[in-house]
């Protein structure tokens, strides 16, 4: 039986995304949940379902898609299978950022709110220029060097995020909580947001499929097969970089997703990057937003981080892919 | 007819009874306060149904006589003990459900230091009514906390009150240590799970404050510590040589013998004369009405000979 992967993969993100609409820390039953979609809600009801339910679902899944499309295109591009979007620093940069923000007193104001998001997007997008800068040599960026600048610039980056956050008088808590991942802001302001970010972001990593495919055969392979690498390659960076640093400035760093879900979609579906990108940009929503539902449900009232849930749930998940995989070369 | 002529006159005596009443309890009760964030929060009334984010919230809320219209707490609420029947809407990370809250129907939400801006605002933005109760630095502050949560809950007299009872209580703690000339070196150990490397109350806490108000000198002030949490390490600990240790996380497992036993701690005054008591933290840390409770205890463990 040959599988549809889109139909598939469509179908799984429309379960998760009526699951994460039905299930929650108040219960509702079908029938309320019903009369709640055709408008016969009650006000609690109506603000569990629209208020608080839709927009963070639409958030978190907008955050999967960033994720899961920024992964694969970075394991392309490093033609490395341990890549993930936050390989070359946009979280820890990201993080520092946050933590920054955190330790001033905002007023309370529409501004004031957005500093935090605003500081980790900028310090994100930041610290990629520095190490993009960093790692060129000439004209060409050698992905080693890429790796090597990001890996160093990242450490760097979170131990001043930890030392900022011992030497801090506050709670650690909101610091905390930004870093394991999880929406901190509620309601349609973040999700218009980010929203620009990821159709630039996302829109050209889904049709950079074909030069990811020759990206495969080597720098050098590529150039000759007509492709400009090193624009390519700074075009994707800059595409897949401004997806994650948009999706991670609202919901804080959420590890797991992004290196998981573009394997799962490769040992499924293979490793033909133009359908890959896209594959993993639904996938990426889907996981992300059954670890969500999970995070909301394993303690509730309690919400835990979803940060947690991605490798709690996630590694198992993929060993057991891996485990019954049966091209084993799949990379 | 007579039945009609009373039914009337009771009708119209109800009417006219009530109706002035009900205008002058409206007139009166308009609450109008501005909060932590400089927000400025209005009621309609004393509010009937409250969610508290916060223990220290909680605790100012049952004290003033309060507890009846509170119907959500958050996770932590343990103190008194009927808070903990009452529904939890979470807490632990900072992770609230505001699903939870919504449910509730709150007509107040009262959230203290430990909740973000974000949240304060994700709530406001589902048409709650949220108060930002900012945390108290002094014990005069503390009172001026009571006497705003009373405002909001319509329990102005009792605040006073308990106001009143909480400064007497104090100024008797304050009369015995008047003559106090031995101030002994005290550690109040928030948490060693790493013993070579404590944690402990700095300045501007109320562990530090009521530790001097209860007639000793703060670690942290002894050794000239700024920082309100500071981590520091036993060999300072060593140098400063506190005469009492105070175990906040005996909570958590700490225990006089476990301290004697830890490497290195053999050689401070307090270790070597058994001057280690454990206490509950919650006395010092949640910022509400029993901080006078924690002053007396603390006062009773570092001059018991006054407190007979």
């Amino acid at each position: 039986m040959k599988i549809r992967p889109y139909l598939f993969s469509l179908l799984a993100l429309g379960i998760a995304l009526i699951m994460s609409l039905a299930i929650g820390s108040v219960f509702l039953s079908p029938a309320q949940l019903w009369n709640t979609l055709i408008g016969h809600g009650t006000q609690v009801s109506n603000a569990i379902l629209w208020d608080i339910r839709l927009p963070r679902t639409v958030l978190i899944a907008l955050t999967g898609m960033a994720l899961g499309g920024s992964g694969a295109a970075y394991q392309g591009l490093f033609r490395n299978p341990l890549a993930d979007p936050f390989l070359i620093g946009v979280a820890s940069g990201a993080g520092l950022g946050a933590v920054v923000a955190m330790s001033i007193q905002w007023p309370y104001s529409f501004w004031g709110l957005m500093a935090i998001p605003m500081a980790a997007f900028a310090a994100g997008l930041l610290t990629i220029f520095i190490v993009y800068s960093l790692a060129r040599v000439g004209k060409t960026i050698p992905t080693t060097n890429l790796i090597l600048a990001g890996v160093a610039f990242s450490s760097f980056a979170t131990s001043l995020t930890s030392l900022l956050m011992l030497r801090s008088t506050d709670d650690m808590r909101r610091a905390l909580g930004w870093l394991l991942g999880g929406a901190t802001q509620s309601g349609w302001t973040a999700v218009l947001a980010i929203v620009p970010y990821l159709i630039i972001g996302l829109g050209i990593l889904t049709f950079s499929g074909h030069a990811l495919n020759l990206l495969q055969f080597g720098d050098d392979q590529a150039q000759q097969l007509g492709l400009n690498v090193t624009r390519t390659k700074t075009i994707l960076l800059i595409a897949a970089s401004l997806a994650t640093a948009a999706a991670v400035a609202f919901s804080g760093i959420i590890g797991f997703i992004g290196l998981i879900v573009p394997h799962v979609m490769r040992l499924w579906f293979g490793a033909d990057y133009r359908r890959l990108i896209r594959l993993s940009i639904i996938g990426g929503a889907a996981a992300l937003i059954l670890s969500d539902v999970v995070a909301r449900v394993v303690i509730a009232p309690q919400e835990i981080p979803v940060g947690i849930v991605t490798a709690l749930v996630g590694a198992p998940f993929f060993l057991w892919v891996l485990r019954r995989a049966k091209n084993q070369g799949y990379w | 007819m007579l039945r009609k002529i009373f039914v009337l006159t009771l009708l119209t005596v109800l009417l006219f009874g009530c109706a002035p009443i009900n205008k002058s309890t409206n007139a009166a009760t308009i609450v109008t306060v501005d909060d932590g964030l400089g927000r400025t929060v209005k009621l309609s009334g004393p509010a009937r149904r409250i969610v508290s984010m916060a223990p220290s919230n909680t605790e100012i809320l049952f004290a003033i006589g309060a507890g009846s219209q509170v119907v959500g707490r958050d996770e932590f609420s343990d103190y008194p003990a009927q808070a903990k029947s009452l529904p939890s809407i979470g807490g632990s990370m900072g992770n609230y459900s505001n699903e939870q809250i919504v449910a509730l129907k709150p007509d107040l939400v009262l959230a203290a230091e430990i909740n973000t801006p974000d949240q304060v605002k994700s709530l406001e933005a589902l048409g709650l009514t949220v108060y930002y109760l900012k945390n108290p630095t002094t014990l005069e502050e503390m009172y001026k906390n009571l006497e705003i949560v009373a405002q909001l809950t319509g329990h102005e007299s009792d605040a006073e009150d308990l106001i009143t009872s909480l400064k007497v209580r104090v100024a008797a703690v304050d009369a015995k240590l008047a003559n106090v000339t031995n101030k002994p070196i005290v550690f109040y150990e928030v948490d060693a799970t790493d013993p070579n490397k404590p944690y402990t109350y700095g300045p501007g806490t109320f562990g530090d404050a009521l530790i001097t108000e209860a007639g000793g000198v703060n670690f942290s002030d002894a050794a000239g510590i700024t920082d309100q949490y500071p981590q520091v390490s036993l060999e300072q600990i060593v140098k400063t040589n506190p005469q009492i240790i105070i175990l906040g996380d005996s909570a958590y497992g700490a225990t006089s013998d476990a301290v004697k036993a830890r490497a290195g701690w053999g050689t401070i005054d307090a270790v070597k004369n058994g001057m280690i008591f454990p206490f509950d933290d919650n006395l010092i840390s949640r910022p509400g009405p029993r901080l006078v409770d924690g002053l007396e205890q603390l006062a009773k463990l570092l001059h018991p000979e006054l407190f007979q």
